[in-house]
Formats: C-alpha cells, sequence, structure tokens
C-alpha cells in the first residue's frame, strides 16, 4: 500500500475558482469576436465543490469537481430581442461559436415585432456586491472533510443505527460584464466581480428496523459556524426518541414548529409575495379588483400576519447573504413589518417601462425572520396537548389565492401532553397556509438558521427563521411512512 | 503558456509534467482555433487512458473515466439558447471506498491530474473502517462504437426552420376562438461519450433526447381549461419529435376534448371510495413515482435516505420472490435498450451492455430491483439461491461526466393485459365510478403513501356525465396496486418520457415509461382543499 501512496502525486490546487483578472480578459476577448454592433453581455461563472456522501455509516462517495460556465448575450440594450449560447470553454474557438450562436439567437428573435426602443434615463447601475467569503469553507481540505465524517459515523454506529448524510463545501464566482458599459453606453446591467463559499452538513439517521428516522442539517457559507458533532448527536437522539411511533387522528393541533419546519412552510411566501401576480390577481396578497384600473388592487399596506413577524433582508448582513445579488437597490428592506405588508418586489424592467422608477424592488430569495425569546424546551413545557415538528418534506402550493400547501412531516414528530414530550407519532399529511400559521401564533423563539441545500444554479439563498408555537394546524391524514 | 484546448490532437508532443500545470481552469485561454474532434477520434482513447492509468498507477484498485461533450439547444417564441459543455470525471476505487474528481478541460494533464486526485478522495476515506465492494462481473468492451439512432439529428436542422415550424403550430392552434397558446418550446440534447476502465474496456457512444412543450388554454362561456399535447415528451429522438409525429391533429384533438370538457357540467368532490379508470398519462406517473422509486435498490438500502428517501420496500433480500407488490394482474420490466426511449444506451455508465430486460415485478411479486455493478452485488445471495446471474441490470447513469454516476431509473414498461380494451373501453366498463386523466402525483419518502391530482371526471353507465372541481386520490401504494382490476390491451400501449432526480449533489436523468390505461377498484377520493 505504501508503495502507491508515494505514487500519489497532487497539484497545488489552490486557485480552484476564476479571480476578476481572469474574468476581464475572458470578457475582453468575447466582446473581440462580437459582430455588427449592438451590445454583448457576458456572465462569467466558475464554481468548485468538495463532497462527501455517507450511508450506512460508510463514506459511499467522495468527490471534488469544478466548472466554467460562460454565457454570452448579443443584442441591443432593452430590446428584449436577446439569444445566449453559453459554453464551459475558454479557447478561441469555443468563444467565438458561443459569440456566433448567440448572434444567430438574435436573428432567431427578429420573428417578433420589436418593442419600441426605450433607453432609460437612468444611468446603468452595478449591483451591489456582498461579502460571503469563508476561508474556513474553501480550506476544509478533503482529509479535513473524512475526518469529520468519521466523527459523525462513530456515535450512530455504537448506539446501532444507520446514518446517510452529505457535507459540501463550495466556493463560486460570478461577473456580468457588458461592451455597452464598458464603452461608456447605455446598457442593462453589470454585476462587478464576486466570488462566495457555501458549505452545508445533513443527514438522516435511521433505525435498522426502519421504524425510526431523525434528521439535522444546516448550511452557511462559514464553515465555521456548522458544528458537526451537534447535528450528529441531534439526529440520532431524534431517530432513537422516534422509533415505534403511534397512529393519531387527523386533526387541528397546536403545533410547535422547529426552525427548519417553519422554513420549510414560510418559503412559500417569497415566491407569491411579487407585486406583478398579485396585481393579476393571482397571489394571495391580492385583494379585490378594482374596476377603474383593470388591476387588482393589493394587500400592500395592510396586516396580513401577526404583528410580531417581520420578513426582511439586509446585504450587510453576511448570515443572509444572497448570490448572485439580484436587481435591487443595497438598502435594507422589510417585505412584511410588523405584520404589515411593506414592499412587493419586481423587476427592473417592470420598474422602468411601467414605474419610471430606476429600479425593482428585490424579491425576498434570502430572509431574516422575526422572532422571541421563547425556546423550543419552553414551548413545550407551555403546551397542553400539540405536536413538536422536526421538519416538512413534499411541500407544494395547492392554491395559491389561500396560500394553502400541502405535504408531510418527515423525521421526527412527538406528541406533547401536559408541557412534556410523551411518544413518537407517525407522520402526517397536511393541508394549510403558512399565512394561517402566522395569524395563529402563541410563541416565537430566537430565529437561527436552518438548511439549505444548494441550488443547481448554485445560487445562495439563505434564511434566518424562529422556531414557533401555532394553534391549530390542520393534519389532514396519517401517513404511515419512516 | 497558451496550451490548445484540443491538444490531444497533437498528442506526443507534449510532455509537460503534471506538477508544471499552474491554472487547471484556464489552461486553454487564449488557445488557438481548432475544431473538436469526433468522437470516435483515436485520440480520445488516449485521454481517457491517460486518466485511467493515473488513478491505477496512484493505487485504485477498479478506476473508470468518463468524457462527455453535450449540446443542447433550447427553442422558446421569443428566445434560443445554445449550451456547450465539454467535462471529464474520473472515479476511483480504493479499499471499497469511491473517490471522484471531475472538470472541464480535456488535456493529457488534466486527465492525470484527475487521476490522481479521485485517487486521493476515496483513500482519504479508506482510512476508516472496511467496506467491501463486489462489483457484477461484465465483458471487457473493446473499442466499442455506437451513435443512437435517429432519423434527423437536431443540430443539422436550422434553426429558423424549427422557429417556423413551432410558430406554425401556434397559428394553427389560434384558428380556434378562444385557445390560447400558454407555452409552445422544445429543446434538444446531444451528448458524445467515451468511457475507459481500468479492466480495458474502452467505448464511445453518441446519445441524443429532444423534447416539446405545447400548452394550450380554452376558453369558452366564461370557463377556462387547459392541456398539453402528450406526444412531446422527453425521448431519445432527433428534430423527427416533430417532424414525422401527427402534431397538428394532436393538437386538433387536444382542443376537442377541452371542448368536450368544457360542455360537462362542474361539480364539487363528492368525497368516497370510487372504481377508477386511468389514462395512460396518468398511469405512466403513478408507476414511475411507486414502484418506479421503491425498486431503486439504493433507495431501498438507505443510501437515499438524506435525499429523496428510502422504499417501502425496505427489506430487500426477505422480500424479493415473496412480497406481493400488487394484483397478479400486474408485471414491470425495465430495460435500457429500447430503441427511442430516453433511458436507453449501448452501454451504461459502467460500461454494462443492457441488452437484457430486468423484470421487477412478475404477476404481482417482487422479483428484482434496479441495480448497477456495486449494487448488484448486495443482492448476490438471492441471485445464487434463485439461479439468476450475478450481473448489473445496467442502471448507472449521470446527466454528464461532471456528475459521479449513480443508480438511475430505466426505462420502465407495464406489460398491458391480455384483452383488447382501450381507455374509452374501461371508462365505458364503469356503472358508476371516476376516470383521471393527466394526473400528478406526490408520493412520500417511502413511495408508501401518495396523492394523486389531475382532470377528474364522474362517470355514470359507462359515460362521462361530469367534471369533478379540485378533486384528488388518497393511496397507499400496495392496495392500489393490488387493487388493480383491468389493464388495456397492447393496441393501448402508450410511451412517456420523465425526468427524475436524486442523490446528494442532486442529478437529474430521464427515461421512458410504458403503459396502458387501467382501472382500479374502490379508490378513495377526497378534496385535497379541505382542511382538518
Amino acid at each position: 500500500m505504501s508503495r502507491h501512496l508515494d505514487r500519489l502525486v497532487r497539484l497545488d490546487d489552490s486557485h480552484r475558482i476564476l479571480s476578476r483578472e481572469e474574468c476581464d480578459a475572458i470578457a475582453k476577448r468575447v466582446f473581440s469576436f462580437a459582430q455588427g454592433g449592438g451590445e454583448t453581455r457576458v456572465k462569467i461563472s466558475s464554481w468548485w465543490q468538495g463532497e462527501l456522501r455517507w450511508a450506512r455509516n460508510r463514506v459511499s462517495l467522495a468527490g471534488d469537481r469544478r466548472d466554467i460556465k460562460v454565457s454570452i448575450t448579443r443584442g441591443q440594450p432593452f430590446s428584449g430581442q436577446l439569444g445566449t449560447a453559453s459554453t464551459n470553454q475558454l479557447d478561441g474557438v469555443s468563444l467565438e461559436s458561443a459569440v456566433r450562436a448567440a448572434e444567430r439567437s438574435r436573428a432567431l428573435a427578429d420573428y417578433n415585432p420589436p418593442p419600441p426602443p426605450f433607453a432609460p434615463p437612468f444611468p446603468p447601475p452595478k449591483r451591489p456586491a456582498s461579502k460571503i467569503w469563508s476561508d474556513a469553507t474553501y480550506g476544509l481540505t478533503t482529509e479535513a472533510r473524512g475526518e469529520v465524517v468519521r466523527g459523525i459515523l462513530a456515535p450512530a454506529e455504537a448506539r446501532g443505527m444507520l446514518s446517510a448524510g452529505y457535507i459540501e463545501v463550495r466556493a463560486a464566482t460570478f461577473a456580468e460584464l457588458s461592451s455597452a458599459a464598458q464603452a461608456g453606453e447605455a446598457a442593462e446591467w453589470e454585476t462587478p466581480y464576486i466570488a462566495w463559499t457555501q458549505a452545508q452538513c445533513s443527514m438522516a439517521v435511521r433505525d435498522p428496523l426502519g421504524t425510526g428516522s431523525g434528521w439535522a442539517g444546516i448550511s452557511s457559507f462559514d464553515w465555521g459556524k456548522i458544528d458537526p458533532e451537534v447535528l450528529a448527536a441531534r439526529a440520532l437522539e431524534k431517530c432513537v426518541a422516534s422509533r415505534n411511533p403511534v397512529g393519531l387522528e387527523p386533526g387541528r393541533y397546536t403545533v410547535v414548529l422547529e426552525p427548519q419546519a417553519v422554513a420549510d412552510i414560510v418559503a412559500a411566501i417569497p415566491g407569491t409575495i411579487g407585486r406583478r401576480s398579485n396585481e393579476s390577481g393571482i397571489g394571495p396578497f391580492a385583494l379585490a379588483m378594482d374596476d377603474a384600473l383593470h388591476l387588482w388592487r393589493t394587500k400592500l399596506g395592510l396586516k396580513v400576519v401577526d404583528e410580531r413577524v417581520t420578513i426582511s433582508h439586509d446585504y450587510a448582513d453576511p448570515g443572509i447573504g444572497i448570490v448572485p445579488p439580484i436587481d435591487a437597490m443595497p438598502d435594507p428592506i422589510a417585505w412584511i413589518d410588523h405584520g404589515v405588508l411593506k414592499a412587493m418586489p419586481y423587476d427592473r424592467s417592470y420598474a422602468l417601462r411601467s414605474l419610471n422608477e430606476p429600479m425593482g424592488v428585490r424579491s425576498a430569495t434570502g430572509y431574516r425572520m422575526s422572532g422571541g425569546e421563547t425556546t423550543v424546551e419552553e414551548m413545550i413545557r407551555m403546551t397542553k396537548r400539540g405536536l413538536l415538528v422536526t421538519r416538512f418534506s413534499n411541500v407544494e402550493l395547492l392554491d395559491a389565492r389561500s396560500l394553502l400547501l400541502g405535504g408531510l412531516t418527515r423525521d421526527g414528530l412527538w406528541l406533547i401532553e401536559s408541557g412534556k414530550i410523551t411518544k413518537p407519532v407517525k407522520n402526517f399529511r397536511f393541508t394549510e397556509s403558512p399565512l394561517f400559521v402566522l395569524n395563529s401564533l402563541d410563541e416565537l423563539g430566537p430565529p437561527m438558521k436552518v438548511f439549505h441545500a444548494t441550488s443547481s444554479g448554485g445560487a445562495l439563498s439563505p434564511v434566518v427563521v424562529p422556531p414557533l408555537k401555532a394553534r391549530d394546524f390542520s393534519f389532514t391524514s396519517l401517513v404511515d411512512a419512516v | 503558456m497558451t496550451v490548445s484546448r484540443r491538444e490531444f490532437l497533437k498528442l506526443g508532443a507534449t510532455a509537460a509534467s503534471v506538477m508544471a500545470l499552474p491554472r487547471p481552469l484556464l489552461v486553454s485561454l487564449g488557445g488557438a482555433r481548432e475544431p473538436i474532434p469526433p468522437i470516435d477520434d483515436p485520440h480520445l482513447k488516449a485521454l481517457a487512458l491517460r486518466a485511467v492509468e493515473a488513478a491505477t498507477w496512484a493505487g485504485a484498485a477498479y478506476a473508470d473515466v468518463r468524457l462527455t461533450h453535450t449540446r443542447s439547444r433550447g427553442f422558446q417564441p421569443d428566445y434560443t439558447s445554445d449550451v456547450e459543455s465539454m467535462v471529464v470525471g474520473v472515479r476511483a476505487l480504493v479499499q471499497g471506498y469511491w473517490g471522484f474528481a471531475s472538470g472541464p478541460v480535456w488535456s493529457l494533464d488534466e486527465m492525470a491530474r484527475l487521476g490522481h486526485e479521485a485517487v486521493h478522495q476515496a483513500r482519504t476515506n479508506a482510512l476508516g473502517k472496511t467496506r467491501v465492494v463486489d462489483l457484477a462481473p461484465r465483458p471487457v468492451v473493446a473499442d466499442g462504437h455506437w451513435v443512437m439512432p435517429v432519423k434527423a439529428d437536431a443540430f443539422d436542422v436550422s434553426p429558423f426552420e424549427v422557429f417556423d415550424h413551432l410558430l406554425g403550430l401556434q397559428i394553427y392552434a389560434y384558428r380556434t376562438q378562444g385557445v390560447r397558446v400558454i407555452r409552445n418550446e422544445c429543446g434538444f440534447k446531444v451528448q458524445d461519450k467515451a468511457f475507459a476502465a481500468s479492466d480495458g474496456s474502452y467505448c464511445t457512444q453518441r446519445l441524443y433526447l429532444g423534447w416539446g412543450d405545447f400548452t394550450v388554454k380554452l376558453k369558452k362561456n366564461g370557463q377556462e381549461t387547459g392541456g398539453a399535447v402528450d406526444l412531446l415528451t422527453p425521448a431519445g429522438v432527433g428534430w423527427e419529435l416533430y417532424r414525422d409525429q401527427p402534431i397538428r391533429e394532436a393538437i386538433r384533438e387536444l382542443i376537442a376534448g377541452l371542448e368536450e370538457d368544457l360542455s360537462l357540467p362542474v361539480k364539487p368532490v363528492d368525497v368516497g371510495r370510487y372504481d377508477t379508470v386511468l389514462d395512460p398519462l396518468s398511469m405512466a406517473a403513478l408507476l414511475d413515482t411507486t414502484i418506479g422509486r421503491a425498486t431503486e435498490l439504493d433507495r431501498a438500502l438507505g443510501y437515499e435516505a438524506n435525499a429523496g428517501g428510502t422504499s417501502y420496500l425496505n427489506v430487500p433480500l426477505d422480500m424479493l420472490g415473496t412480497y406481493h407488490t400488487g394484483a397478479p394482474l400486474l408485471t414491470v420490466t425495465g430495460n435500457r435498450s429500447e430503441p427511442g426511449a430516453a433511458a436507453t444506451v449501448q452501454w451504461d455508465d459502467e460500461g454494462v451492455v443492457p441488452n437484457h430486460q430486468v423484470t421487477l415485478v412478475r404477476d404481482g411479486v417482487l422479483t428484482d430491483f434496479q441495480t448497477t455493478r456495486e449494487s448488484a452485488g448486495w443482492l448476490k445471495d438471492y441471485y445464487a439461491k434463485s439461479g439468476e446471474p450475478f450481473r448489473s441490470h445496467g442502471c448507472a447513469n449521470a446527466d454528464s461526466a461532471i456528475n459521479a454516476p449513480m443508480q438511475h431509473t430505466p426505462n420502465l414498461v407495464l406489460a398491458p393485459g391480455r384483452g383488447a380494451h382501450d381507455f374509452d373501453d374501461l371508462v365505458a366498463g364503469l356503472a358508476t365510478g371516476i376516470a383521471l386523466e393527466e394526473a400528478t402525483l406526490d408520493v412520500d419518502y417511502q413511495a408508501l403513501n401518495g396523492m394523486v391530482r389531475g382532470k377528474f371526471y364522474e362517470v355514470k353507465k359507462g359515460k362521462r356525465v361530469a367534471r369533478i372541481a379540485n378533486a384528488g386520490i388518497l393511496f397507499r401504494t400496495p392496495e392500489l396496486w393490488k387493487a388493480l382490476t383491468a389493464l388495456g390491451g397492447a393496441a393501448s400501449v402508450r410511451r412517456y418520457g420523465m425526468g427524475a432526480s436524486k442523490g446528494e449533489p442532486e442529478q437529474a436523468t430521464y427515461h421512458s415509461v410504458t403503459v396502458v390505461p387501467a382501472a382500479f377498484k374502490q379508490v378513495t377520493l377526497i378534496d385535497p382543499l379541505r382542511k382538518a
């Protein structure tokens, strides 16, 4: 074996993503291939991931992956006629053929009647850059990841349980550059080069007979803020305590929702809070049709949830740093402020064309939800009869107007009786609206970061939410899956 | 230093040491113009073997490499996109532990780096407790080359022609008053893939995928309904997806069906138990999300517990050959060899020729699982006992070489019934009951309990008499399949392409599901919008 070890040659691998200078050089080369005038916009992204997956108490795959994407758009700024082509190769022939493909796409767009010429009376804005970088994340080596997982697996194996989970550390870069902006002309966007990190750790621990399952997970831009041993202990404890659950009658229950469960259902609000859809009468924040304006009036300015609830974002708060930054002013924003709907997102094109404003209102891809002082343990103590929920799964929107969601409880559900957890309970299917929950609040706890899987596009959209206790949560049928 | 991306074309001239390579990602920026080599270019083999040799040299007991060159082109009425991606991924096995490394650079130096990195990934975890991997044997593939047979490579068709075709369909649909085209888009993918393994296997193949979406809404007398042409789900095809299929007829039938829908009265849900007939599209979704998911062996054994979940078929070795998955009518097979299907290949991502069909359920009894070379080893005892060969069912797959291959769903086939029934016959056989079309499903993390939504119709004396607004079916998978009473005959067979994702990080792949319409007795109808 040692003979083989000696043969392992590894590169100095400290540069796994593109630098600002490299992005500028790529953009310059792309711009040089453009033919026939107009704007060339190029989005350059790169990423690296270190990954470790395990199941049945053994590592099942460890990986190191990276890729690049150069996405090119050719056309007139603000024309709405766009064609995009992308490649992950940086040589001349690949970049040039991508530019040609983008130009051909642009020509295809001529099939549609061109929109009226439009030049905004506002200078090209730059998207705000965020500082979301952690050396602890970028520097978590393969060896360190292996060591972490050995520490996670030992306690589960010692208790005779089966652990399955995943650790991922990621670094990524993004830059969006415009040939027009660089020539000092009107351009839709430039996004300055940004580099960021992401880390996540999550696991499900099951008993070998399949009667119990516990889960714990967290994500953060900073690996240093993730404590794998705490997560491992929590998942194991939940697994052991969830074995041999009893079936309860479906119905309305007082619930204590752990932060992950809160995030799983509150996530429906950001996606449905947009101004356009609600002004079309589609969303839960549409109020009534205004016959004079032929527009739906919205609930903007009205109280929509409990006054203890504020849902907000601040670029200066790296714990909820979002990347890539989206159409927005960098100012702090509260979409829901003390229960009142204060801001509804819309994009920059709507702002420029319909409202004569320079900027849209950013969407709530990352947010912080306000909380209170009551811990989960105190909420349990205050509960006469209710259910403690670890998390929800398979959540889907059933009705947009009422924001009614369907979904399942997963990985740990317990009955609370007279202030104590008395027994594990079989899972339920629920049918409930987060707006109803946020209007039926008893208690709120200290907000905390929850788990958020990396989306396929690599966007970072972290949320911080509190645990909560609410009345009359609607569980509609028994689900005997574990 | 400028190194051309296609440096392997001048193989032999470069002998740069691995250590000297400064920035793997940037190796080709500023490189000269050179054409992309065809997938069967012999130099590609040298690249692939370099990766495998590097991994073996560094200590891998087994290693394999995939190089994929993927082009995709998407069309929407006001937007088109072209995506090109060349990636390489190396997988290495050291003392029962897998390591994987992938990236976008196709150069000899990068092959060596990735081979070493994959071994490093594996070895780091081999420090832990022992893990045994018993790879199912397969014949060595010596220089195999295959091109999926399609009638018209979509990349040989002018994008302007594709655009004209889509616009033509749109104009055709708009001839009917009240029609609005919601989506009219399509996409095509061609992937060249080279595979090499440390046992000397080498093969290349070109795979195609095409899909489309033509969705309309029809508004009449203040009512609205909608639907999609069902001929365009993902398949292993080229431009013939549109060119050779009767799309206009399908649009006409779709709109006629929607008009018929709107002529039916709407009723609220009358919660209860009903005999129910499912159309082929609903059956495809049902089969895919229940038995299709539950017979993934890695899921069943807990390898997906922290992602999509496990399976109610959770004790494979006890259940195989004895567990009643459904009524005796039920036989389900899997394959990756059916011409034109979305998961069809000549070799899977481990060089296995999946030229046999696997019978997952025979006459209602669970008989096998979806496997890879590694996971087949978990069932070795069962195969020995039942006299079945110990082999992989060829389900190793990944959407590109950037992702490590894992077990993905093959093409699934539900065996048709013996009679000659089609959907309308089965509906005509209902004295009173429910007909369901275009179902979408949500099943739990063990594929055990599910809810179905879709277009529900009340049936009386064999005729649809009303639409049922906002209905759903609640089911337990084993009970539902045991309640199967009739299957459509061979003439009612339909095939649909389905997407599926699993894994961490998540990967998505496509497969086809071939089904017939079917009847079930005493299915539970609910109002999914009703709270407790």
